[in-house]
């Protein structure tokens, strides 16, 4: 009891952000101690399921069409864009390739950075947290300034246009996933369990002994917390610069090209890439974590 | 506490001296761009240029002054946004008010909050404003959408931390379903309310500011583009950047003032 008690407590960052990760998990953890756990669990996969269909169902007939005042030109029909996505597979993954990497490259790097920030903070912590607090203030100016900046600034990197939008999209991205890095890492590094400092003070353990063998292992569970935060806004950030980039490629910039030339149903294409790409980084996320915190939580 | 008010008393003093490290980094670099490129200041001007701009009497577009510009459009802007974000909030409480009083809604949308928080919703701006064919409404829309997944995901948190022996107590005095939730519940998730609104209120703005750049008809995006297209001074393009930095940090700090305000007793320790 205690522990949960504790565990509530040293990650408030999680309940923000991931209220819903929580209760899930709450809800699980509920379910295998009542045993009656048949018809709850089949209700709770079929009636969101069954909540799908009957969207589908509706789009197919068009009912949601009427609904929301618009035709099969602006919505194309589930079936149609299957077949578009299936079509154009070739060109999709190239597209995709380029924003996974923008995405994924900029993740690694903001994270990374991040982390390194998070030690630097814990190392000073007075000016160092100072730092992150406005470095926080910062994460809530919008990526839409942030994109075109860096697009101006890169323009000498490489004489290759593909390049130096490569370069520019994942320094948006990167930006975007560092700060909330820095912010858990720290927290992981600082918010030791009760008396874990003291026992180590009391082995002599020396401040590179305590670092690797307590206040790291502690920054895990962060670490993950910060990722859940990144991994979409990685994703939507690598979207929308690339809105702004100076090459025309990636999943997000073939959304907006589609719609200026009326492809509406190429657009509704990408978009549905664009939430498999979405929904598969975050699952990767979970799984991973699932591995590393194996035996941590609860 | 007695560490929480040390921090305190010198936190003006750092956030001082770091400012004015940034400052000091930002003009290093303005000054090594203004010696390399051939357009400096659309790489990264000097401050003190800017705010030269933002006090300057010449005409960008004929009839206002860039911060003029930047006002005008900004008010746009930011209605939409308003308007949008209030509507994403009122939608995201009912939604997890709902879903904490009937179970089937919760299975239903829960499942669904999961998932539209991994969707770049964003990515889907320029589709929103194919379907309502008119800027004002997809930007509401985007807008609404962005503010009403983190307020519903956090307020049911905030339903479902209700300490367990205040439920009893209520139901030890045989109090009514409307009353717990009058009294109880609904008290008790006001902070996680406002960690939601805090949250998307950035991100509500970021999605307004986007979809202007979709379409000409004014707003702050749409300045934005057209100063780094070069059809007015590029220190538009700057004043917008500043502007919408400083309104983005304001709003959150403007959703806590708001907490303060209505419930003035729960202490946040955040």
């Amino acid at each position: 009891m205690e522990k949960g008690v504790l565990d509530m407590e040293v990650r408030p960052m999680k309940i923000q952000f991931n209220a819903a990760d929580e209760a899930l998990d709450k809800k699980e953890a509920g379910k295998g101690k009542q045993n009656r756990v048949n018809k709850d669990a089949l209700t709770t996969v079929l009636y969101p399921v069954l909540f799908g269909v009957l969207i589908l169902v509706l789009w197919q007939t068009q009912l949601l069409h009427r609904i929301l005042g618009t035709d099969t030109f602006t919505l194309p029909l589930p079936g149609r864009i299957i077949n578009i996505i299936l079509a154009n597979v070739p060109e999709i993954l190239k597209n995709v390739q380029a924003t996974v990497i923008v995405a994924v490259g900029g993740l690694v790097l903001g994270s990374v950075l991040g982390y390194l920030l998070g030690i630097v903070a814990m190392a000073f912590p007075k000016w160092g947290y100072g730092g992150i607090s406005i470095a926080s203030a910062f994460t809530a100016v919008p990526i839409v300034a942030i994109a075109p900046i860096l697009n101006n600034l890169t323009k000498d990197f490489s004489d290759d246009p593909h390049v130096r939008s490569m370069i520019a999209k994942t320094l948006v991205v990167m930006i975007t996933c560092t700060v909330s890095m820095a912010i858990n890492a720290y927290r992981g590094f600082t918010e030791l369990k009760p008396f874990s400092l003291d026992l180590m003070k009391s082995y002599a353990a020396s401040k590179m002994t305590v670092f690797l063998k307590l206040r790291v292992p502690n920054s895990l569970p962060y670490v993950f917390t910060a990722l859940r935060i990144s991994v979409p806004a990685s994703i939507i950030s690598a979207l929308v610069s690339e809105y702004f980039a100076e090459y025309i490629i990636g999943v997000g910039r073939q959304i907006r090209e589609s719609i200026v030339l009326a492809q509406y149903a190429t657009a509704w294409a990408y978009i549905l890439v664009a939430c498999v790409i979405g929904i598969m980084m975050y699952a990767i996320l979970l799984v991973t974590e699932g591995v590393v915190l194996k035996g941590r939580r609860r | 506490m007695d560490r929480a008010k040390r921090v305190f008393s010198s936190k003006q003093l750092v956030t001082l001296v770091w400012l004015i490290g940034l400052v000091v980094v930002w003009e290093i670099v303005a000054s090594v761009v203004q010696q390399t490129k051939r357009t400096p200041e659309y790489v990264l001007p000097h401050i003190y240029q800017i705010v030269d701009s933002v006090f300057s009497q010449n005409l960008v577009n004929g009839s206002q002054t860039a911060s003029q510009v930047v006002l005008t459009h900004a008010g746009i802007t930011l209605a939409r946004a308003g308007i949008g974000f209030l509507i994403g909030s009122a939608i995201g409480f009912v939604l997890a008010l709902l879903m904490h009083m009937f179970l089937p809604v919760e299975k239903i949308a829960f499942p669904y909050l999961m998932l539209i928080q991994m969707i770049p919703i964003l990515g889907m701006a320029p589709i929103v404003l194919a379907i309502t064919k008119d800027i004002d409404k997809s930007r509401i829309v985007i807008a609404a959408i962005l503010t009403f997944y983190p307020v519903a995901t956090n307020t049911l948190a905030g339903f479902k931390a209700v300490e367990k022996e205040k439920l009893e107590l209520m139901y030890s005095i045989a109090a009514s379903k409307k009353d717990i939730y009058r009294k109880l519940l609904i008290p008790s998730s006001i902070p996680y309310f406002f960690t939601g609104l805090k949250i998307s209120a950035p991100m509500a703005i970021t999605a307004s500011i986007l979809v202007d750049t979709l379409q000409g008809g004014g707003g702050l995006g749409c300045m934005l583009s057209q100063s780094l297209k070069h059809a007015m001074s590029i220190y538009v393009f700057w004043q917008i950047v500043f502007f919408s930095a400083i309104i983005g940090i304001l709003s959150f700090y403007l959703m806590s003032l708001v907490e303060r305000l209505v419930s003035p007793h729960t202490k946040v320790r955040r």
